[in-house]
């Protein structure tokens, strides 16, 4: 594959800074704990210190992460932060969103359905109520949503869009495929819709297996919930199209060579699985990969100590239960420093993909001035 | 004391922000309980790295790994019980794609399993098989998803088998007596924040008071008050030198400084969790060994000390 060796060869140094530059979309995905927001927004930060236009749209932000963003009074409006004081280079913005995914959810409603009474139903419908806000799906294909949504402002030359927290990082990409398969009244026409259309009980339907299936989601979930179900899904008929050409268009988009995946991954040997995984997945979809960015390494305390005149100066005089214990205290910073490094240069050698790293900070980054550093490590710390 | 009363629940269930040790807290407390003599089974979800390469395998000790979608088939399949029409079913493209896409029902499902899992028994006898099933809960990262399941289902479903038994798995969950809910978190912003909501949000939204709060990943005062000092003292003068074979005094010193941040750090979020969250809160040591059997059976002496 003449992609893979071009990417094996890109120096893990180029391949993010270039991507910042040139790329249009660029999604951060991975594991639920690693950092994924925080990335997201270091990146995002950095590509507009350099002179983007950039729109970095997160989803559940810490407060703290969300106040440094200045997205505490917002929804799912952009919001232009003051970068000021950061030195951007002319032109360069950073806005910030937070996804709702119950209101992106109502906003497609209204725009797609043209019959006030059909939208009425759907937004009270107790089904709806339920898939819409707290539901396995509705989040992924709401970020999806708002992808395609936002690629197409003008205001923006980047988008990073941080992925929501899944059980597993894959799940991002399949959700919104899970949910328009369920979505699809094609399915739901197949059984429900003879079903209820005429508004009272027969159980002719179709085929065989269609009455099986009738009588089986009968028996599991009641009358009173298939009706609200058909309902949404009468309701929903009109759209399901729209919908399921909007899915397209984004699987389009995401397959393009103006989107970009970057993978975060934690620093522990058992996330490096997850993180293969994924990038597995993403070649498998056609998805063009940027880099692996492995979050909060912690550092080796040999790098950071001198080492020039260690062998040769001599140490004071220590008590001697210090010096163990200080001895005691570097070897185990040593040993989770040097797993957690092989750890990552075993991603980049697995993979033959540009792994950077970020060093573990010794304190909580909750400001735009800390997410500047983490940006300036992602873009030089090769692992 | 604390642990004397999670342990005598039937059902303990472990919630807490991706990547905060639920399930090595979880693995620890079924070690600590398998330690007194209970029958323990330990459960995960759809885990990527189950934890019976580390449990083991044990009549009293024993782990699952629930797959939802497998979890789903079972109790159709049980339900339906005609196998050869059951199968038809199964491997129709309507449930294929209706009801293994349904948002939130894989999630009941796995309720649902480990509900029989707390209430089977031993055959022929009263004994129930297991004295106390512990559950890792899956990250969603959207704090209780899960646990919130069962009420949002018998909320849409309010009628029929499966709003029965979400409403069956909801009285599980919110009885006292039998479930103690557990939360997870670690000493930094983001997992003490969402901690914090989350026991908030179990008792407002899901009507589960949390029992207790882990407070995983701890790093313990190693210097004395005074050695702290000299650590300073020495790193500001430039001290440098061979400490010990492969270590330098200069490297040393940089490791014992970021040990005494992150020591700070610790204390400055349990101070915080133990005024901003009602419940006892119990601290377990950042290991800097890989979790194995070693490290798991560490923990649960912890446990048993706290």
């Amino acid at each position: 594959m003449t992609r893979g060796g071009r990417r094996g060869r890109q120096a893990a140094g180029t391949a993010l800074p270039a991507a910042l530059r040139d790329k249009r979309i660029l999604v951060v995905g991975g594991a639920g704990g690693v950092g994924k927001t925080t990335v997201a927004a270091a990146l995002a930060l950095r590509a507009a210190l350099d002179g983007r236009r950039v729109l970095v749209c997160t989803i559940d932000p810490s407060r703290r992460l969300a106040t440094s963003l200045g997205l505490e009074r917002l929804r799912d409006r952009p919001r232009a932060l003051a970068l000021s004081r950061l030195g951007p280079r002319p032109g360069g913005a950073l806005m910030a969103m937070a996804l709702d995914t119950r209101r992106t959810f109502d906003a497609l409603v209204e725009r797609h359905m043209a019959d006030e009474e059909a939208r009425r139903r759907v937004l009270q419908n107790r089904f709806y109520k339920q898939v819409s806000s707290a539901m396995a799906g509705s989040h992924e294909y709401m970020a999806m949503e708002k992808l395609l949504e936002l690629s197409g402002d003008p205001r923006f030359d980047l988008v990073v869009l941080d992925t929501p927290p899944t059980r597993h990082a894959l799940d991002f990409l399949e959700a919104p495929d899970r949910l328009m398969g369920f979505l699809d009244t094609s399915v739901l026409r197949y059984f429900l819709k003879p079903y209820f259309v005429a508004g009272r009980l027969t159980l002719r339907v179709a085929t065989r297996t269609g009455a099986m299936a009738l009588r089986l989601a009968d028996r599991f979930l009641g009358l009173q919930f298939l009706q609200d179900l058909s309902e949404f899904f009468l309701a929903f008929e009109g759209m399901y199209d729209g919908f399921k050409a909007r899915a397209a268009q984004v699987k389009d988009l995401l397959r393009g060579p103006t989107a970009g995946f970057v993978v975060v991954a934690g620093p522990a040997p058992t996330a490096m699985d997850e993180a293969l995984y994924f990038h597995r997945r993403l070649r498998e979809g056609l998805m063009p990969f940027v880099s692996f960015v492995v979050n909060r390494v912690h550092p080796d305390p040999a790098r950071a100590g001198s080492t020039k005149g260690g062998g040769r100066t001599r140490p004071p005089a220590l008590d001697r239960a210090l010096a163990e214990k200080l001895a005691a205290v570097f070897r185990d910073q040593q040993r989770v420093a040097r797993r957690e490094g092989r750890a990552a240069a075993g991603l980049a050698a697995r993979t033959g993909e540009p792994t950077v790293v970020i060093p573990e900070r010794d304190a909580d980054v909750h400001d735009l001035r800390g997410l500047k550093e983490i940006g300036e490590a992602a873009l030089k710390g090769k692992a | 004391m604390i642990l004397d009363d999670l342990l005598a629940r039937r059902l303990l269930i472990l919630s807490g922000k991706g990547g905060v040790g639920k399930s090595v807290v979880g693995m620890a407390l079924a070690v600590a309980a398998h330690r007194r003599g209970k029958r323990v089974l330990f459960v995960e979800v759809d885990a990527a790295l189950p934890a019976a390469r580390i449990l083991g395998d044990d009549a009293g000790l024993s782990s699952v790994n629930l797959d939802p979608p497998e979890v789903m088939d079972e109790y159709v399949r049980e339900t339906v019980r005609l196998d050869l029409l059951a199968r038809k079913v199964l491997d129709s493209p309507v449930y294929r794609r209706f009801f293994s896409a349904a948002p939130g029902l894989a999630d009941l499902m796995v309720l649902g399993k480990v509900m029989v899992l707390v209430e089977a028994h031993a055959r022929w006898s009263h004994r129930p098989l297991h004295d106390l099933v512990i559950v890792d809960a899956p990250a969603t990262g959207h704090g209780l998803a899960f646990l919130k399941v069962p009420l949002a289902a018998s909320e849409a479903v309010p009628v029929g088998p499966v709003g029965n038994n979400a409403r069956r798995i909801l009285r599980l969950l919110r009885d006292p007596e039998r479930t103690a809910l557990g939360i997870v978190a670690i000493p930094e912003e983001m997992a003490a924040v969402e901690a914090a909501e989350m026991h908030r949000l179990a008792a407002e939204d899901v009507g589960i008071v949390p029992r207790v709060l882990f407070l995983n990943q701890c790093h313990e005062r190693r210097f004395t008050d005074e050695e702290e000092a000299a650590v300073l003292r020495l790193a500001a003068a430039g001290a440098d030198g061979p400490l010990a074979p492969g270590v330098t005094l200069a490297g040393a010193l940089v490791a014992a400084r970021r040990h005494v941040r992150r020591r700070k750090l610790t204390r400055f979020y349990e101070r915080r969790l133990r005024r901003a969250v009602p419940a006892p809160l119990v601290t377990l040591p950042y290991l800097h060994e890989e979790i194995g059997p070693q490290s798991i059976r560490l923990l649960a002496s912890r446990l048993e000390a706290a």
